[in-house]
């Protein structure tokens, strides 16, 4: 951790990531407003002093909006970033456990997943079944396991014939109990730093597909729908599409600069 | 080298029909099919003109004789005609009875995608090169963190926002390069050398906004992968002998750094193609992008599960050239092959 | 490397810094003369599929056929049937039978001529089992059809059938020498089509724009403008920033675009012309009759007297709207306009609610012996049926029901909530032909999966009503008919009808002869006939 808050831009990251997630959670002592509080007579004001970013197209308040937005834009991030890590570290441990004709039959099927382009899948899907914030996080997660697969395989391939997992088999413990309690731990750190990238990767999905009208339904707000909502009139209503905008920027940023920051951290390959 | 390269295309078999399988399987969790849209919503159109179109198209059929019917023309790169009402083929071009040629759909789509892509790896990649060797020399200095940073930065603003805010400056404000399209509308009248230019006009705006979210991935690659070679003991021995600093960089160091990027490029290929939706929409590209996102609104089968198929395809073969480009490459690679 | 992608740039600025500017601020006003030529350019979300517009069903196919096909009557700017291809028509004295004379010396675009046979073959190919249109069953009810000589054409009746001429006035005429041998829905000729209107086809580029020019035969005359282009842009944004930069020359607009960009902007307003016009369509609130609590009608009436239409038309339409009591156009002949609409009124719709066994619970919801007053509105992706829906959500939750809305992609919407019919309400909207013939929607029999009465309305005086109303031919007796179903519409409230939006446009200054305010018929109506550009403001461009 120390070496995190000695590298200048993880600890922007951490504090970008943490300041957001404070405004997240504390919504509705930050802002006293109801994200969906309608107003028709006071629609697309700019910015002022009761709306200090400004209203939208329903005279919302995109203030509070946004503070809601981040709960929303972070749980899809979170949740199905959850979803692949799971996902990835199930099917990377038994093909690094097991080795042999299950661990290249995983590894195909990985590969059949890596070269179909995740985006077009996850439309797909997402078209197909009904648009909801679960499925949405449902869809992201079941595209977006097979780098984590990858990565946990590795790391069992070289912990496989460690001194450590060798006493453990031959103490007689179950090949569950080994890949739980002895090489998961061991493998947590690159884990950890994939699922911080994940999250940053999959808030900007969530906005691309919210872009494309796949994304969270209104009226709850997310991101990614509170910035498609103003791209129509990104010429006049500035405020609809830049504060989104930079909530999107300053959260992939944080977490990608920690991400890197942990990297840097776990790798012990780099000093 | 002969039996690696054919082991390696035997792989691809079993691949390609995994690959068809789970994008036909994908197909059939919709609900919705063809006919739905048809006059979309019309009150005059009738249940039995659309009972007429399911026939047709065998929707009433098993999902595994469907699927059989299918794998069984795609072998023969028949990927069918578009469910739309215009019929185009899904891949190639065909002629009518009286010589008319109807164009295919990947066939128009795949080339302007693949130019965006391949001109936009090509840029990402000498950039890249740049900025991952200056952060590698500068390790942990101000330039280092500068060019990461800056490189996250990139990778962090949704594309479609900056789009859009870079077509209003340089499109609408200063009217200096064209807002969407591919060419301009008297494209034909222009010289080789027009055409030349009003293309790179019009690729300027997308072909930028994509490289900004590619940049951060692979200049961090080259970074870490030059970090790595520089602290090798061959490297280390060129130090000691003399051979000045920015020889060891540049020319040991970079060569050996740039040599894994080879094998980034078949795996990006997926990645760029997926990305191309929502830029082809914003600047009215008629590429795969928009191509895949109209027939997934609309259910087209035959043109979701061609462009499927051919981008997995793609990806596999850009994955198998790169793999040999690297083999032939690196000299340890290509001795063990021998 | 800063320096090296700076250079990049700057390139590229300087190469393309010549055009575009010249005629900044120039002014528009003032009269000029008709003057033949130059280009119109407009913007499209999608491509065409089909420009034989019974088989493509798309409305940017019709849009494109309708400058190229013609149809036996029209309707003209003050929505009378007139005619087209026909000079002129006869009803036989039992109805049944309608004549219609042709127009003589009328050619095709390849200057074959176009006779009775053409039209003869166009009902043929329209009412063949084999042909994949929606449209068939309009002509289905022709019992027989002929060409007592080239200029003559006859149709019979089995009964006689209102919406008879109206169906005449949509049907794009095909010419047999080129579809005869051909598969009508597979053919070559829907990309290459020959037409006998104002333009015929120049160029289609695929996924980029399609153009037209001036065909010199056409049978109503030279059109002003000699070219048409028109690029497909999905993006609306996009298509905006085109609109900004001044290059579309027309483009439909939303009502914050109209009501708040415009004003602010001076470079728009100085080239573009603001036109504002009837809508064709009504936004309505639907209920499935079949289901909890919509089967009741004191339900169905609290929800109307808790909605707040006039807040609905200023939130979402910015005020540009109307409430409509009845499902027709306003302003026109076969609206009802002596129905008075239900005020909003939530205390008169609590009441209404209690006096139905409802009380409130401890979360302010009303429930009746367990059961809550709570239910779920279904929507498509349209930005101003989502607000809609959010407005109403708001309005029932204060009288005290619950609300929760989806909105859904418009494929998985009719196949998997509509078709079924598992919906509880909808906001969603008809758009509106211009006979009034309502059989579809209304009728009870109409209520199967994939048929437009999937709310479920059945109402025997309305059924009896609609199946008079189609065979009524007395303009007047069929007006009363309307009227009375309008009325019991109303009442019933199987629909809360919201509102009928304006049609907003921008149109270049440079483009003279468009009728502001439009006629009855729409801004765009015979366009080709009115529109054009003076010599003065045709820009530098090829032909």
């Amino acid at each position: 951790m120390n070496k995190v808050i000695k590298n200048p831009l993880s600890l922007i990251g951490l504090v970008i990531i943490l300041s957001i997630l404070c405004l997240a959670i504390f919504a509705p002592i930050v802002s006293s407003n109801d994200p969906n509080e309608i107003n028709v007579h006071s629609i697309l004001l700019s910015p002022n002093f009761d709306h200090i970013m400004g209203t939208d197209a329903l005279g919302r308040d995109v203030f509070t909006r946004m503070l809601y937005g981040a709960r929303i834009s972070l749980l899809v991030g979170f949740v199905s970033v959850g979803i692949s890590t799971i996902i990835g570290i199930i099917f990377g441990a038994i093909a690094g456990f097991y080795r042999g004709l299950t661990d290249a039959f995983i590894m195909r099927f990985v590969d059949i997943m890596l070269s179909i382009p995740s985006f077009f899948l996850i439309l797909a899907v997402i078209a197909f079944l009904t648009p909801s914030i679960w499925n949405i996080m449902i869809v992201i997660g079941v595209t977006s396991w097979m780098g984590v697969a990858r990565l946990v395989r590795a790391e069992f391939l070289s912990l496989r014939s460690r001194d450590f997992v060798l006493a453990a088999q031959s103490s007689g413990a179950t090949n569950f109990h080994i890949i739980i309690k002895h090489m998961l731990p061991n493998s947590l750190g690159p884990i950890i730093v994939s699922f911080v990238l994940g999250v940053a990767s999959a808030v900007l999905v969530e906005s691309g597909l919210s872009f494309l009208g796949l994304g969270v339904q209104a009226p709850t707000a997310s991101w990614g729908n509170i910035l498609t909502d103003g791209k129509e009139y990104i010429q006049f209503a500035w405020w609809l599409s830049l504060f989104p905008g930079l909530a999107i920027l300053l959260t992939v940023l944080g977490y990608n600069l920690l991400g890197e920051g942990l990297r840097d951290t776990f790798d012990p390959n780099k000093t | 080298m002969l039996i690696y390269l054919l082991k390696r295309i035997m792989w691809m078999v079993p691949m390609l029909i995994g690959i068809s399988l789970i994008s036909f399987f994908i197909m059939h969790l919709a609900p919705g099919d063809i006919t739905s849209n048809e006059a979309a919503f019309n009150p005059k159109a009738s249940e039995e003109s659309r009972q007429k179109l399911r026939e047709l198209y065998n929707l009433d059929k098993p999902i595994a004789i469907q699927y059989g019917l299918w794998l069984k023309r795609i072998i023969k790169l028949d990927f069918g005609e578009s469910f739309a009402s215009h019929h185009r083929p899904v891949l190639w071009e065909k002629k009518d009875q009286n010589g008319n040629v109807v164009p295919g759909m990947i066939q128009k789509a795949l080339p302007i995608t693949l130019l965006i892509n391949v001109i936009t790896l090509l840029i990402i990649f000498l950039i890249s090169i740049l900025l991952g060797t200056t952060a590698a020399v500068f390790k942990n200095k101000i330039p280092d963190r500068l060019i990461t940073f800056s490189v996250f930065l990139g990778f962090a603003i949704p594309g479609f926002w900056l789009a859009l805010m870079l077509i209003y400056w340089l499109g609408v404000n200063e009217q200096i390069l064209p807002i969407s399209g591919l060419h301009s509308l008297d494209y034909e009248n222009l010289s080789s050398i027009g055409k030349f230019i009003d293309l790179i006009k019009h690729l300027f705006l997308p072909v930028l906004t994509s490289c900004l979210s590619g940049l951060a991935g692979i200049s961090l690659f080259v970074r870490n992968g030059m970090l790595e070679v520089l602290n090798k003991d061959f490297i280390n021995t060129a130090r000691a002998k003399g051979v000045n600093e920015k020889k060891v960089i540049y020319y040991h160091s970079l060569r050996n750094a740039i040599l894994p990027l080879i094998t980034i490029v078949g795996l990006s290929i997926p990645g760029l193609i997926g990305g191309s939706v929502i830029a082809e929409s914003i600047f009215a590209i008629p590429g795969m992008g928009k191509l895949f996102y109209d027939a997934v609104l609309m259910r087209d089968f035959p043109v979701v599960m061609g462009i499927l198929t051919i981008g997995s395809f793609l990806t596999l073969f850009g994955n198998l050239i790169a793999d040999i480009s690297y083999a032939l490459a690196d000299p340890r690679v290509r001795k063990g092959l021998m | 490397m800063n320096k090296i992608f700076f250079l990049f740039v700057f390139l590229f600025l300087i190469s393309c810094s010549d055009n575009n500017k010249n005629y900044q601020s120039k002014n528009y006003e003032g009269k000029y003369e008709k003057h033949y030529g130059g280009t119109l350019k407009n913007a499209m979300v999608g491509e065409p599929n089909n420009l034989i517009a019974m088989i493509a069903g798309d409305s940017a196919s019709s849009a494109i056929a309708g400058k190229i096909f013609n149809t036996l009557l029209t309707y003209d700017e003050n929505l009378n049937l007139t005619g087209e291809v026909a000079k002129s028509w006869k009803l036989s004295s039992d109805k049944k039978t309608i004549t219609f004379y042709l127009n003589t010396k009328m050619h095709w675009a390849d200057s074959v001529p176009l006779t009775c046979k053409d039209i003869f073959f166009t009902w043929k190919v329209v009412t063949n089992p084999e042909t994949r249109t929606p449209y068939a069953s309009d002509y289905q009810l022709v019992k027989k059809a002929e060409c007592k000589d080239d200029h003559t054409f006859i149709i019979t009746y089995q009964e006689p059938y209102a919406p008879a001429l109206d169906t005449w006035a949509t049907l794009h005429i095909l010419p047999k020498h080129k579809l005869e041998h051909e598969d009508i829905n597979n053919t070559f000729f829907s990309r290459n089509p020959t037409g006998s209107s104002f333009y015929k086809l120049k160029e289609w580029v695929p996924g980029q724009y399609l153009s037209l020019e001036t065909n010199e035969n056409s049978i109503l005359g030279k059109p002003f403008i000699s070219k048409m282009i028109s690029r497909i842009i999905p993006d609306l944004s996009s298509q905006f920033m085109e609109l900004s930069a001044e290059n579309l020359d027309f483009m439909s607009i939303n009502p914050i675009q109209y009501k708040r960009i415009f004003p602010e902007r001076k470079d728009l307003n100085n080239n573009y012309e603001l036109n504002k016009e009837l809508g064709n369509g009504y936004t309505y609130f639907g209920f499935n009759l079949q289901k909890k609590p919509f089967n009741n009608i004191n339900i169905r009436k609290a929800i109307d007297l808790a909605i707040n239409k006039q807040e609905i038309i200023d939130g979402v339409l910015l005020g540009l709207g109307f409430e409509i009591t009845s499902p027709y156009k306003p302003e026109t002949f076969w609206y009802n306009s002596n129905i008075s609409k239900t005020n909003f009124n939530p205390d008169e719709a609590k009441r209404l609610i209690e006096s139905e066994g409802f009380k409130l619970n401890e979360k302010n919801i009303y429930s009746r012996n367990g059961e809550l007053l709570k239910f779920e509105i279904l929507t498509n992706q349209n930005k101003q049926r989502e607000m809609t829906a959010v407005l109403i959500q708001r309005r029932l939750k204060e009288i005290g029901v619950d609300v929760s809305i989806r909105v859904l992609e418009w494929a998985s919407f009719i196949n998997q909530y509509i078709k079924t019919g598992d919906f509880e309400s909808v906001v969603l909207g008809w758009s509106l032909s211009l006979d009034p013939d309502q059989f579809n929607i209304w009728h009870s029999t109409q209520n199967g999966p994939g048929q437009f009465n999937f709310i479920n309305f059945n109402n025997k005086r309305v059924d009896k009503l609609l199946e008079r109303g189609r065979k009524e031919l007395d303009i007047k007796k069929r007006k009363q008919i309307y009227d009375e179903f309008s009325e019991i519409i109303y009442e019933e409230k199987p629909v809360i009808f919201l509102y009928a939006g304006y049609g907003l446009n921008a149109i270049h200054k440079r483009i003279k002869g468009i009728k502001n305010p439009p006629p009855p018929a729409g801004t765009f109506h015979f366009m080709e006939k009115n529109w054009y550009i003076p010599s003065k403001f045709i820009r530098n461009e090829i032909n």
